[in-house]
């Protein structure tokens, strides 16, 4: 069957609400408006208004709250619509949901899910398509996962709602709408998807490219163009980006021997940029040149449309980033 | 009101015990024995103890700033306290959050953030639990006449407010936030009760230096909460004896003011000096019971002392667990 990015989040949470009553959704329009990109649509009149709930505009009730009440037995997969808006209510996922167990010991267990849709939207604007996965790599504690496929999506927030530690699970938004061919067997399966473990997406022995979220086709459909030329990209997706799936990453730059990372977040002191650090730290016998780092350029989202998609990397520029690294 | 006897000497044991415990801390603050900071409630006992008498099993409890008092009260034994305060492993998290994060879930302590305000919320979500399982048990939030003019602490209030849930949001207003008097900071004098019509919730003001009145104002509205009418506001007025933080100069206010409070509105004596007066406490047993309890303390400081601390290879405990 062909599956949409969004209808494998909405299969998830309805698989979770039916398999689990203590999984609660909240959030800003979530209810009757069925999320603004109507994936809890029909979810109200399915499970009704205790698990169901709009709240008003109070981003940092909407954290504390689902601290409050997952550590007291339920599991809140709350969602903030847009990942600009976790800067509202920073402090509270920053020093709360993510420094909880540490600071109050391990019987405080915290299943709760931070749903947010991340990224640019053709023309949403400098405060409405921002990537946060950096901010939040600096806060130990809380787990980080961002799909690139509605495969993933399914399984990885199905792990993330049945697990006893916060997860900021990133929805990058253009790829709501991208299908994916699953068999139907597969996708009905229950299947879940282990956090913190990376894909390799294609198989290569050049280059080890990092890709992440939106950035995943995209290297994809930059690995074939770069085959063509006799170029062999091993594309792998961490998919939890923290904590990182080292290994798996690890052992194709030990394969490749060159590494480059692509997000579609800003380039200073992104995702890019830590692992680079770490590649170098720790790899630095197995690498053959510097790693390249492909990402956003270092500007607020500009509203023009062509000014956006100039903004944020592209297959093109993928594929000349690679070739300059050969 | 007629109380029985036993509920009056809880009530002084309380506000009794309480005041030890945090002098016992500002003396071993000053002794050089406590690793971190600390912030002393002194004075501020009947407020919580007067509040905390309204509780009841299953109740939760997002305690506050100056938590000595309230932590002890819902249940952590001494030997955890001390010991997450001097650091050991015997602490509820082995040394890693210290004093502003004691408690343990099993007393229905929900935690709390270091950054003032930030867990307004929690005891929302709690609540929301509550409802889910039809339980009339209610959630306490606890905050300072300082966080209390914190925006989160209205987010809380709003969705507390829209969903009706059982929280009682709980002002201790001790006068000063570090340096800064709440008259200054507040445009009106009961910081969080006069805000309490405007989220459609019923408030009491009550002196927090009477621990009576305080238990009599906090249950009619925690009866409330807990039949199930939504949140509401008890704010209790107090004064904080002493510095922000130990060795806190304060300079900012007059002494004089202070010393009035200490000598007039002393929580423990004046609730003594009636219970004595009324014969329900003798002064032997009042003697004997700061003695009990006394050596409790020293019992459970040398426990603490004497535990071990977290090595390094423990260090990323706790942390995806």
């Amino acid at each position: 069957m062909k599956v949409t990015f969004g209808r494998a989040i909405s299969d998830a949470l309805n698989e979770e609400m039916r398999r689990d009553s203590k999984v609660i959704i909240y959030g800003e329009d979530v209810a009757e408006f069925g999320n603004i990109f109507g994936l809890t649509r029909g979810m109200l009149e399915e499970y009704g208004p205790k698990r169901v709930r709009n709240t008003p505009i109070t981003e940092t009730a909407i954290i504390g709250s689902a601290i409050g009440a997952a550590e007291t037995g339920l599991r809140p997969c709350i969602e903030l619509m847009y990942s600009d808006f976790t800067t509202v209510c920073f402090a509270e996922i920053y020093h709360c949901v993510a420094k909880w167990r540490y600071m109050h010991g391990p019987e405080y267990k915290l299943p709760l899910v931070i749903r947010n849709a991340s990224g640019s939207a053709n023309g949403a604007g400098s405060e409405h398509s921002n990537c946060v996965e950096s901010l939040f790599m600096h806060s130990p504690g809380l787990t980080i996962v961002t799909p690139s496929c509605a495969y993933d999506a399914k399984g990885l927030l199905k792990s993330a709602i049945r697990s006893d530690n916060p997860v900021l699970f990133c929805e990058p938004k253009l790829l709501y709408q991208s299908k994916q061919e699953i068999p139907d067997e597969i996708y009905n399966s229950d299947y879940t998807i282990p956090l913190g473990l990376a894909d390799v997406k294609r198989a290569g022995t050049d280059v080890t490219l990092v890709a992440i979220g939106l950035m995943v086709p995209r290297a994809l459909e930059a690995a074939e163009k770069l085959a063509a030329e006799g170029i062999s990209v091993e594309v792998v997706d961490p998919r939890t980006i923290a904590p990182l799936d080292k290994d798996t990453i690890y052992q194709s730059i030990r394969k490749t021997h060159r590494a480059a990372i692509v997000e579609e977040g800003n380039k200073t002191a992104g995702i890019g940029a830590e692992l680079a650090a770490q590649f170098q730290e720790e790899l630095y016998d197995e690498l053959d040149g510097p790693v390249a780092r492909i990402a956003a350029l270092d500007v607020p989202m500009p509203y023009n449309i062509s000014m956006e998609h100039y903004s944020i990397p592209d297959a093109n520029n993928i594929v000349e980033t690679i070739r300059g690294m050969l | 009101m007629k109380y029985e006897n036993d509920f009056l000497l809880k009530l002084y044991k309380d506000i009794l015990e309480t005041r030890l415990l945090e002098v016992k801390m500002t003396d071993l603050y000053a002794e050089s024995r406590v690793p971190g900071h600390i912030h002393s409630g002194t004075g501020q006992e009947a407020a919580f103890a007067g509040v905390l008498a309204t509780r009841k099993p299953g109740d939760y409890f997002k305690l506050p700033h100056r938590v000595v008092a309230s932590a002890y009260l819902v249940g952590d034994p001494l030997d955890t306290f001390f010991g997450e305060i001097l650091a050991k492993k015997t602490g509820n998290s082995g040394g890693r959050g210290g004093i502003n994060h004691l408690g343990r879930l099993c007393d229905g302590v929900l935690g709390m953030s270091g950054t003032l305000g930030c867990d307004a919320a929690i005891p929302v979500g709690a609540a929301m639990t509550i409802e889910a399982e039809g339980r009339d048990n209610v959630a306490f939030f606890f905050v300072g006449d300082g966080a209390a003019n914190r925006g989160p602490v209205y987010e809380a209030m709003v969705l507390a407010a829209d969903w009706k849930l059982p929280v009682v949001f709980v002002c201790v207003n001790n006068e000063f936030a570090i340096s800064t008097p709440a008259v200054y900071s507040s445009s009106v004098p009961n910081v969080l009760a006069d805000k309490a019509a405007g989220y459609n919730m019923p408030s009491v003001v009550v002196d927090g230096t009477d621990v009576l009145q305080t238990y009599e104002g906090a249950s009619k509205i925690v009866e409330s909460v807990r039949a199930g009418n939504g949140p509401a506001v008890i704010e209790c007025k107090c004064y904080r004896w002493r510095g922000h933080f130990e060795g806190d100069q304060c300079a900012y206010r007059d002494p004089a003011v202070t010393e009035k409070w200490i000598q007039e509105k002393d929580c423990v004596k004046n609730f003594e000096k009636t219970l004595i007066e009324q014969g329900v406490l003798t002064a032997e047993q009042a003697k004997k019971m700061r003695e009990d309890f006394d050596s409790k303390m020293e019992e459970a400081i040398a426990h603490a002392e004497a535990a071990p601390e977290m090595t390094a290879d423990e260090i990323y405990d706790f942390l995806y667990v």
